[in-house]
């Protein structure tokens, strides 16, 4: 593994944090968001189901998918920014193990 | 033994079949240099496997009936399940995959320099990890049990067994190949009746879209019966169950999926 300058490191780790606290942040809306305002948001009809059902069964779920995808691919975008792409690429063991 | 027994028994035996399948094709190819071979699992497949991981027998016995009972309540444990991956995925993985270890205990032994630190964390990983196969492994042994008109204690065993022997077989190469045989298999079990029955309720191929005006009517003739109000939010419980639920549910994902 190579050296990375002290100064490039820090800016690359405030960056991903900036970046994992937004995706959280939004995240936490759309869950814990919207059951926390469950009963004004059931006035709102979308998909012929009230707003606070619909979050729950499927729009939390798509932000969700969506927050991982744009997080892989801006991620990506990121380490290529700091040079630091071998870096990521150096373990790629699945995340499954434990489970079957 | 009539049709019905002898289709199901032999869609339980060619699925467990092709699991061991699997396993034994990828113990035979990698007998050496074990996880440098388990690399070369594309992103994609790896996807599948993870998949495979949310539609556990869990999942796939338990949420509809759970949500079917709950109404609103239920759908703690969507948000809940769900929103662990994205806490493992924003919280856990890119840490330990950027510090180059694989378990949590490992990296906790490492950060603290303390063996002690390592043994809480490896005995907490082991507790997260027996609760969770103590539900899943009753679940298949429910679903063992019925088919085969056996006890459910001896439905279990069974099932043990067979995924022993395949997982021991295969490693984690072979583990990951046959989740993703498992996604494909859990996947068009769940899609194809429920496509048919969308078809029938609302004349549309894509219930994802047209269920709305089943829920709708489903709420209505549940209000009219008096049995629960399905639409309506904290029936079982107040907010802040549903609320602490969920969050138990996200953390436990994300402790139990690494």
């Amino acid at each position: 593994m190579r050296k990375i300058d002290k100064k490039t490191a820090d800016a690359y780790f405030r960056t991903r944090t900036t970046l994992i606290i937004i995706y959280l942040a939004i995240g936490f809306s759309v869950s814990y968001g919207v059951v926390f305002f469950a009963e004004p948001l059931s006035s709102i009809t979308f998909l012929n189901m009230p707003l606070h059902y619909y979050m729950g069964a499927q729009g939390a779920v798509l932000t969700f998918i969506f927050l991982l995808f744009a997080n892989a691919i801006i991620s990506d975008i990121v380490d290529k920014k700091f040079g630091l792409l071998d870096f990521d690429h150096k373990g790629n063991e699945d995340e499954t193990g434990h489970q079957s | 033994m009539d049709t019905q027994f002898l289709v199901s028994l032999a869609l339980i035996v060619a699925t467990f079949a092709l699991y061991i399948g699997i396993a034994i094709f990828n113990t035979a190819k990698q007998t050496s240099d074990f996880y440098v071979a388990d690399r070369g699992v594309p992103p994609v497949f790896n996807g599948m496997a993870i998949g495979a991981d949310w539609m556990s027998a869990a999942s796939f016995i338990g949420m509809a009936g759970t949500v079917m009972l709950l109404g609103y309540d239920g759908l703690a444990y969507i948000m809940g399940w769900t929103g662990g991956y994205l806490l493992l995925t924003f919280l856990l993985a890119p840490q330990l995959r950027k510090y180059g270890r694989y378990t949590v205990p490992e990296f906790i032994g490492d950060r603290y320099k303390s063996d002690l630190a390592r043994l809480i964390a490896a005995a907490a990983t082991i507790i997260i990890s027996f609760t969770y196969s103590v539900g899943q492994l009753s679940g298949s042994g429910v679903v063992i049990g019925r088919l085969l008109e056996v006890n459910t204690a001896v439905g279990t065993l069974i099932g043990v067994v067979l995924i022993a022997f395949y997982s021991a077989l295969g490693g984690m190469k072979g583990i990951t190949w046959t989740q993703v045989a498992q996604y494909v298999v859990l996947i068009t079990a769940y899609v194809i009746p429920v496509v048919f029955m969308a078809m029938q309720m609302t004349s549309s191929p894509l219930p994802w879209i047209s269920y709305g005006e089943v829920v709708s009517e489903f709420s209505a003739l549940d209000q009219e019966l008096g049995i629960s109000e399905y639409l309506v939010p904290f029936t079982e419980g107040s907010k802040w169950q549903f609320l602490a639920l969920m969050f138990t549910l996200m953390a436990g994902t994300a402790a139990c999926l690494t």
